[in-house]
């Protein structure tokens, strides 16, 4: 049934919809409304959960990781500096192999502070170990976070869904609902391999000495590995049961493309909206839309991208010292790839600056001009950026 | 662990916790008192590395470890889930020690007393947090090899004397747990050993031309490559070991057949050849009574094997192609019983054989070499896939003068050859290499062998460059308090013993390795953060104070917690025997003494009324229980004076006179 929600409502009720056992949150602007629904959920009966009020956000992920090893479908949301708080645990819960799902609204991280958009929260993270997917719509975020649980845990892997704060979080768009009874369907109750049981008592974080350690993280990246697998197979299943169906990647009009575009998240939105404009002129532009940010889609990009003669990422962070995220591991990912194509880094949309039409088109007409060229003077570039505050031309 | 005192106890012997620790005795009895239904979430801390060094645990009860911080926090997720799943009677614990409850851990303490989340939270109070060798390290005792988990006070260690240069043997006087800390690693040409940064190795300082060189202690972080430290060459001298065997006699239980053998008394050359071999190609199946070498016909260690086993034995031994049979109860048993381990990966050289004369040594090294050692030009190896094996192989080897590499990682195929035979399926081994030392002819060159080696000369030490320091992580820590020397050999390298760090329960006048006697400064110069009183006025229904000298009044607090529904606080004094500075049989009379001079008061607080369940009834003067601790034997009479007022005053608001 169609709804008009927010993305942090959509997220609210996608955990509703998992049956999730208890929640532990600490609201931070943009997933407070996130907090507010479930807890009304849980008031009125319509969730039977237990909401702990933890007192920070490094407590709230430490007793998620204590319900989920008890044995109970646990749920959290945070944002920015309160996964920042909590992201000691976030290594815990991934090295412990428990199955958390937690949504991320996309906040940029202090200083200065700010709370509006931008992805260097969850990009700060991405070596944690938990799975990342990006939703480009509040369909999505509903979607994902149902998905999330099955791909948690069948793989005893902790999720992270991750979307732009505000810009989704706070925006309604219809959103199609599907019944409790469907959800059930696809997502059966929560059956934990090993538990805290007294009738079966194990020992769960010990120490692990240099004789083990390298092998237990050798085991967390082959479940990554699989994990890829997994993501395509629930989205399938998910297409079956419900009529969308989700992948690793998504390709927008990329198949014939010299130029092709590389986001995540709403951005993807936007672009394609100008992909579909500079192709009624005939121009060969096209999206590659990265949903699994974490495992990351190499086989999938090699295939997506390998064509095209030039490759222009839009993100919304940066790795500083570095280049933008998103740009580093796809050219990581072509490094020993003969057919691959000129890359080029546009960072935009930091601290929740809108990403205009203007700006993309200028990340067109970087990536044709090295597309003809065969060159790239200058891999990253920033979109928007105010050039006379800094003296800079960049 | 047959002889553990409390074999069934939900902690299970066998864990890493010092002799005399008042700590496990606090979580021995608060399992005895809470029973198998509960869950247990623990800090990071003493408790939680000496019980679950993966792949063992000494929990047998469901327990679960995240960090330093959060032990409340997770416990309140337990106990959710119970909730919300319907698990009715299981009980959601958390237990944490000083650091990870008054310091970094009260945050998550708070929050789960204010929402009145249904958790027990048991504090163990040691007062501060503890620094030292790893527990890897192995030490060269009066009885031979021990790891140093196994020294107990009392026992009788090998120590550098300063002023001869010579090995001695000094008194322990002292065993400390000092928890988690940083471990570097020192390389030498034949010897490795971890340690903290701030533990002390005696090295040489060379004083310039003309000068004379000197021993001096230099902390491990202020060592370099290339500075000399004094290492173990050679320890010789040593006695038979006689064994204490009973042999199953004809008529016992189950015996009924039983070929009449007499086992050696003690140690000699040819039994300590035969268990050589025995180690490398040798099994027991002591309930059938077997023993087994896996030695191909016609090969020298067969006719070696089979020659000292008539000289031993007596008794006739079954051939076929491969394999070498010994049918005896006896002989297979009493192998069993000499500490030599099972299994290719876990074979291992017990303490004793280190204590042999030269002669029954190298009888012993003859054995192994047979099994599975071989020549390689001037060099002697040895191959294994059990890794402690070569460990101490290459001990032992080391005070018998050689000079041994490090261990090698070895990768075989199946169907490769090892040694002599075939492989049956992939596996790793490692290998080490040694050889005889050549003697250094010091007559001619007297001097230049004098620059080169400091100890040139000296039959038992030698000193060694560094060649690599590196950081290996984080590790539990261990370290022994030697009497006159202060200074024992650990892992071949001479090492000094030392020290600990301060809490907010730190009580006031206490050293610690943060609050050290100076000139500006004397110890800890802030009394202890009241953490009791400060859950009180949370307003949990039931917080208590305990001590584990009186386990009858600390178990039944621990009971009525439990019944109760919501948060609740039991603080149990648990002394730390290496931090306290005391004897590790004290631990039980200093904690008596704790509550018997007022300076720490049993009570319980239910519902915000206080009742003291223990008065002394006559409270002893403080300063009977500060001195039994080298933690406060620097205090002069003020400062006691001082401390005393303060006792005074706590038991006066308490309304104890």
């Amino acid at each position: 049934m169609k709804q008009n929600l927010m993305g942090d409502e959509a997220a609210a009720i996608a955990a509703k919809l998992a049956r999730v056992k208890v929640i532990s949150a600490y609201p931070i602007t943009p997933q407070t409304i996130i907090v507010e629904r479930l807890s009304e959920f849980v008031a009125n009966g319509e969730l039977d959960a237990e909401f702990i009020k933890v007192e920070s956000e490094h407590s709230a992920l430490s007793a998620c990781v204590g319900a989920t090893a008890t044995g109970a479908r646990t749920f959290t949301a945070t944002s920015s500096q309160g996964l920042m708080l909590m992201s000691e645990i976030l290594f815990v819960a991934s090295g412990m192999r428990l199955p958390i799902v937690m949504v991320n609204a996309n906040r940029a991280l202090s200083a200065p502070l700010s709370i509006w958009c931008d992805w260097g929260d969850s990009m700060a993270v991405r070596d944690c170990g938990w799975v990342q997917l990006y939703c480009e719509n509040n369909q999505e975020i509903l979607d994902t976070t149902i998905q999330a649980f099955r791909i948690a845990e069948s793989l005893s892997l902790p999720v992270m869904v991750c979307f732009d704060g505000f810009i989704l979080s706070h925006t309604t768009e219809p959103v199609d609902v599907p019944k409790q009874r469907e959800v059930d369907e696809f997502l059966p109750p929560y059956k934990p391999r090993y538990a805290l049981d007294p009738k079966k008592p194990v020992t769960m974080g010990p120490m692990g000495v240099p004789e083990y350690y390298e092998e237990f993280k050798c085991m967390q990246q082959e479940a990554m590995r699989a994990a890829k697998e997994k993501i395509v197979k629930v989205g399938n299943e998910f297409g079956k049961k419900f009529g969308r169906r989700y992948k690793l990647i998504e390709r927008y009009n990329s198949d014939d493309a010299d130029v092709i575009l590389l986001t995540m998240g709403s951005l993807s939105s936007s672009v394609k909206e100008l992909i579909d404009r500079y192709r009624a002129r005939g121009e060969k532009v096209g999206l590659v839309k990265v949903r699994s940010f974490r495992p990351f889609p190499v086989r999938e990009l090699i295939d997506a991208l390998g064509h095209a003669k030039a490759v222009a990422v839009l993100e919304k962070d940066i790795s500083l010292g570095s280049a933008g995220a998103l740009f580093i591991d796809t050219a990581a990912t072509f490094i020993n790839v003969e057919k691959s194509p000129l890359m080029l880094d546009f960072i935009c949309g930091l601290g929740g600056r809108d990403v205009e039409a203007l700006q993309i088109k200028e990340a067109i007409r970087g990536a044709a001009r090295a597309a003809e060229s065969g060159e790239v003077r200058k891999a990253v570039r920033w979109l928007g950026l105010r050039e006379k505050l800094v003296g800079l031309r960049v | 662990m047959k002889e553990a005192p409390f074999p069934d106890s939900l902690v299970a012997p066998g864990h890493g916790a010092c002799a005399g620790c008042g700590c496990i005795l606090a979580m021995r009895h608060a399992l005895e008192a809470l029973g198998k239904k509960v869950v247990v979430s623990m800090a990071t801390g003493c408790m939680e590395v000496v019980t679950t060094p993966y792949p063992e645990t000494a929990w047998r009860v469901p327990w679960i470890h995240v960090a330093f911080e959060n032990a409340a926090a997770v416990a309140s997720g337990v106990s959710a889930a119970l909730k919300s799943l319907g698990r009715k009677g299981v009980k959601s614990v958390a237990i944490a020690g000083d650091g990870g409850t008054a310091d970094i851990g009260l945050q998550a303490l708070s929050g789960m007393v204010e929402r009145g989340d249904d958790v027990l939270y048991i504090c163990y109070d040691n007062e501060g947090y503890m620094n030292c060798l790893s527990t890897s390290s192995l030490i060269i005792t009066k009885d031979g090899l021990k790891k140093i988990t196994e020294v107990k006070e009392g026992d009788e260690v090998y120590a550098f004397d300063k002023k001869t240069h010579r090995p001695v043997l000094k008194r322990c006087v002292g065993v400390f747990n000092n928890g988690n800390a940083d471990i570097f690693e020192i390389e030498t040409l034949h010897h490795t050993i971890r340690a903290t940064p701030n533990h002390p190795f005696l090295v040489l300082k060379r004083n310039g031309r003309g000068k004379e060189n000197q021993l001096v202690w230099k902390t491990l972080c202020m060592l370099r490559p290339g500075d000399q430290v004094v290492t173990l060459k050679n320890l010789d001298g040593g006695k038979s070991f006689k064994f204490d065997f009973k042999q199953v006699q004809r008529g016992d239980y189950k015996v009924t057949h039983l070929n009449e053998v007499s086992l050696p008394k003690s140690s000699g050359p040819a039994l300590m050849k035969y268990l050589g071999i025995w180690v490398g190609d040798g099994w027991v199946r002591s309930e059938r009574g077997e023993v087994g070498f896996a030695i191909p016909n016609g090969s020298d260690e067969r006719e070696n094997l089979v020659k000292l086993h008539s000289a031993l034995f007596g008794i006739k031994v079954r051939t076929d192609d491969m394999y070498v049979y010994v049918n005896s109860v006896n002989i297979a048993r009493f192998i069993d019983s000499l500490g030599f381990g099972s299994g290719a990966k876990n074979k291992t050289i017990p303490a004793w054989v280190f204590t042999l004369p030269k002669k029954e040594k190298e009888a012993f090294v003859d054995g192994l070499m047979l099994s599975d050692g071989y020549k390689k030009g001037n060099s002697s190896r040895y191959v294994s896939a059990s890794y402690e094996l070569l460990r101490r192989f290459r001990l032992l080897l080391q005070t018998m003068g050689y000079r041994v590499g490090k261990i090698h990682q070895q990768k075989k195929r199946k169907g490769e050859k090892c040694v002599y035979r075939k492989l049956l399926k992939d596996a790793t081994y490692g290998y080490i290499c040694f050889s005889k030392r050549k003697r250094w002819n010091l007559e001619k060159y007297q001097s230049q062998y004098k620059y080169q080696n400091f100890l040139a000369g000296n039959n038992h030490f030698e000193m060694e460059k560094i060649r690599k320091i590196k950081l290996i992580g984080r590790e539990p820590t261990l370290d022994l308090r030697v009497e006159d020397e202060h200074n024992f050999i650990a892992d071949g390298m001479v090492v000094h013993n030392t020290g600990a760090q301060r809490s907010g329960l730190t009580p006031f006048g206490a050293w610690t390795t943060t609050t050290p006697i100076g000139k500006v400064k004397r110890g800890e110069d802030r009394p202890k953060k009241n953490l009791p009183a400060i859950i009180a006025a949370h307003g949990a229904p039931y917080v208590a104070t305990a001590s584990v000298a009186y386990p009858g009044d600390y178990m039944n607090k621990l009971k009525k917690a439990a019944a109760i529904e919501g948060p609740t606080y039991v603080h149990v004094l648990a002394p730390c025997t290496p931090g306290w500075r005391i004897e590790n049989s004290k631990t039980i009379e200093v904690s008596r003494l704790a509550v018997l001079t007022g300076f720490w008061v049993l009570y319980e607080i239910e519902n915000g009324k206080l009742n003291v369940t223990f008065k002394p009834p006559k409270r002893r003067p403080v300063v009977d229980y500060l001195k039994m601790q080298g933690r406060f034997k620097h205090l002069t009479d003020a400062e006691i004076a001082e401390i005393q007022r303060m006792v005074d005053e706590q038991c006066k608001r308490l309304g104890i006179e």
